[in-house]
């Protein structure tokens, strides 16, 4: 009996791996372990259905049993997926320790669904450009600040919470909703951008609203070249994270995490951006905003069609120092050959610049 | 030398400012009949000294200059590539200067340095004048203020740099070029100061603004910043560095901006003026050139002998 304990916490030691402790009660390892489990679809698209334990094990969704999102796998072998996971499930392992009501992304969802972007999981057409939830949040398998834990913080928690597991979970937990759930500003853009620089997917979009006869946001089109020419998306690209990024502006500052998924056109009353609500908004950073400082343009443009003043003003300007450097270099130039032509080097040497021969007949005397 | 008129004028003005006595006034009219006639001749005879014979520049000119440039420089290097961004060179610029959270505190500091620089130079050119009014000193072609002059000394002198002319004109202390390039430098100053301070305060333009210009003058103003920085430091690298440091005569530099003082060729070419002025007040001046005229046998009689050799291959 002790050799096989011994023998079985052997191979309990040499095939266990905290990372891979996860919930497999309904068994699909027995068939998803494997490489080779994957397929063409229809439209060609190579699916790749190997579930690899130890990436999973380290997601945020690792403590999620597997049928609690699919849970439309009612037996095994399970029957073509159609719809696959739709986020607004509710989990029936989880609960949410705050209401001790099972755990659901559910109230985020239905914002989402409200917002200009909401959609649903399978769409078709031009909703089908839209974002759907994974579009932005990845579910990232690596957040380095859980490969090295901070021992100084962990061992100060275990004093009173016993526990290390727990803290350790705790830790990770936090840190990764402090940290890497959250988008950096130019982080942000990129996100934003990833869709809204799409010229062919914009163009879509315009097409349709003006066949439709509906009305889209003055600066759609433009919304992402724009915003990179302004001085917040410059100093944004480069990192600085005081100046206004896209949700700063789109998405109401209260309850921001929410409203982040509940962006509206700009002619939505509910928008931040919306011309009532302006003022507001930009007083969200400069707190002396007025009627006419809302008038200033966060999208410039020197596009003819998008701000003419502008455009004309920049060709202007351009002329302007071009005229400019082109007369004075002239006059440089036109200096140098007349002031050679009499003489002058280009070297002051023994108290004199005028030792070259001018064609004027006079001469430095020698 | 049969002064001109305004020459003449000058000398006399300069001679009751300097309440120069009988004794000197001899010594001056007698030099200045002793120079040669064709003024080219004095100025490629002189012996300069690469770092400056002559008064030119106070100190506090030249400390308003140091802080302006120095100033100006860092300013384009940390203000160029947040304007130009997408530019190749933009992205590693920004990183040399430390980054965006840095550039822009170098940035905001030295723009306040550089308006401090500014009305140190008003206010040092109100006490200048001031004080130069009341000891009835002050005269307006010696001064920066652009007179009808600088327009007739601008054709003459294009004139003779294509040839048309054996002369370059009698210009003062200040020429054509250089009030050109002062008052542009004072204008593109204001122009990034108004600009800057709409980036920086941006509330208080759209607040002092009527309603419906403000978007307007903001448009404007982030044009006019990098336009007028990248135009500003255009005409400092291809024309005022050209000017001061790679024409012929100036290369490798004049001093002028440390020392303060301007070479004797330079000052007889382009401010004779200036340069008649210089022997009124400067005795030493006035020995150096009588020696020099007797040396070389520059004095009129002479000069005629030397036009004459000059002209015999011809």
């Amino acid at each position: 009996m002790k050799h096989i304990l011994f023998i079985a916490s052997l191979l309990t030691l040499l095939f266990s791996n905290p990372a891979q402790a996860f919930e497999d009660d309904s068994g699909c390892l027995l068939c998803h372990k494997y490489p080779k489990m994957g397929r063409i679809t229809e439209k060609g698209t190579k699916r790749i259905y190997q579930v690899m334990p130890g990436v999973f094990g380290s997601t945020v969704h690792r403590n999620v049993p597997c049928t609690d999102c699919h849970n439309y796998i009612k037996q095994l072998p399970h029957r073509e997926v159609t719809e696959g996971v739709r986020c607004d499930s509710e989990c029936h392992s989880i609960k949410n320790p705050a209401t001790g009501k099972n755990f659901t992304h559910k109230p985020i969802y239905n914002k989402f669904k409200e917002s200009v972007h909401g959609r649903e999981k399978i769409e078709t057409g031009l909703d089908a450009d839209k974002p759907y939830c994974v579009t932005c949040h990845t579910n990232p398998i690596y957040n380095p600040a859980e490969d090295k834990l901070p021992e100084n913080i962990v061992d100060r928690c275990v004093v009173c919470h016993e526990d290390r597991d727990f803290v350790v979970n705790w830790y990770k937990h936090t840190s990764r909703r402090i940290r890497e759930v959250k988008r950096s500003p130019s982080e942000i853009v990129e996100l934003c951008s990833n869709c809204h620089s799409d010229k062919a997917l914009v163009e879509r979009h315009v097409e349709a609203a003006k066949k439709e006869g509906r009305e889209l946001g003055r600066k759609y089109p433009i919304a992402v070249e724009s915003y990179d020419e302004s001085f917040h998306g410059k100093v944004t690209r480069y990192g600085f994270t005081k100046a206004a990024n896209c949700l700063d502006c789109h998405a109401k500052k209260k309850n921001y995490y929410m409203n982040v998924h509940d962006i509206r056109p700009s002619r939505d009353p509910e928008s931040p951006v919306n011309p009532k609500n302006k003022v507001e908004t930009c007083r969200n950073c400069h707190i002396y905003a007025d009627e006419g400082y809302a008038q200033l343009d966060p999208h410039p443009t020197s596009s003819k069609e998008g701000n003419a003043f502008r455009y004309y003003a920049n060709i202007i300007y351009g002329w302007v120092g071009d005229i400019v450097i082109v007369l004075l270099v002239g006059m440089a130039l036109l200096e140098t050959i007349g002031r050679r032509r009499d003489g002058v080097g280009w070297i002051l040497r023994k108290g004199s610049s005028w030792w070259r021969k001018s064609k004027r007949n006079r001469d430095r005397i020698q | 030398m049969k002064l001109s008129a305004e020459a003449q004028n000058v000398l006399d003005t300069a001679m009751r400012i300097n309440n120069t006595d009988a004794k000197e006034r001899a010594e001056i009219e007698q030099l200045i009949g002793d120079m040669p006639d064709d003024r080219v001749l004095l100025y490629k005879n002189v012996v300069s000294n690469p770092i400056g014979d002559l008064p030119r520049y106070s100190i506090h000119i030249r400390i308003q200059h140091m802080l302006t440039f120095v100033t100006f420089l860092t300013l384009a290097f940390t203000g160029l590539p947040i304007a130009f961004m997408d530019a190749v060179w933009a992205q590693p610029l920004n990183n040399l200067v430390g980054g965006i959270d840095i550039s822009r505190v170098i940035h905001r500091t030295l723009a306040s340095v550089m308006i401090f620089s500014m009305l140190y130079h008003v206010w040092y050119l109100m006490w200048i004048t001031v004080s130069d009014i009341s000891k009835g000193r002050f005269l307006i072609q010696r001064s920066i203020i652009p007179t009808l002059k600088d327009a007739v000394d601008f054709k003459l002198d294009m004139l003779y740099f294509i040839g048309k002319r054996d002369q370059r004109p009698e210009m003062d202390k200040f020429m054509y070029k250089q009030k050109l390039h002062y008052f542009a430098a004072a204008f593109g100053n204001l122009v990034m100061i108004l600009s800057g301070s709409s980036f920086i305060f941006p509330e208080f333009w759209a607040a002092v603004l009527p309603e419906g210009s403000a978007s307007y003058f903001q448009e404007m103003m982030r044009l006019s910043h990098p336009h007028e920085a990248l135009l500003a430091l255009l005409v400092i690298a291809f024309w005022h560095w050209y000017n001061v440091h790679l024409a012929p005569g100036r290369f490798p530099m004049q001093w002028t901006f440390l020392t303060g003082k301007i070479t004797r060729e330079h000052q007889i070419e382009e401010h004779f003026l200036e340069y008649i002025r210089n022997l009124v007040e400067l005795p030493e001046e006035r020995e150096y050139l009588s020696d020099l005229l007797d040396a070389r046998e520059l004095s009129p009689a002479a000069d005629d002998d030397t036009l004459k050799t000059a002209e015999e291959p011809a």
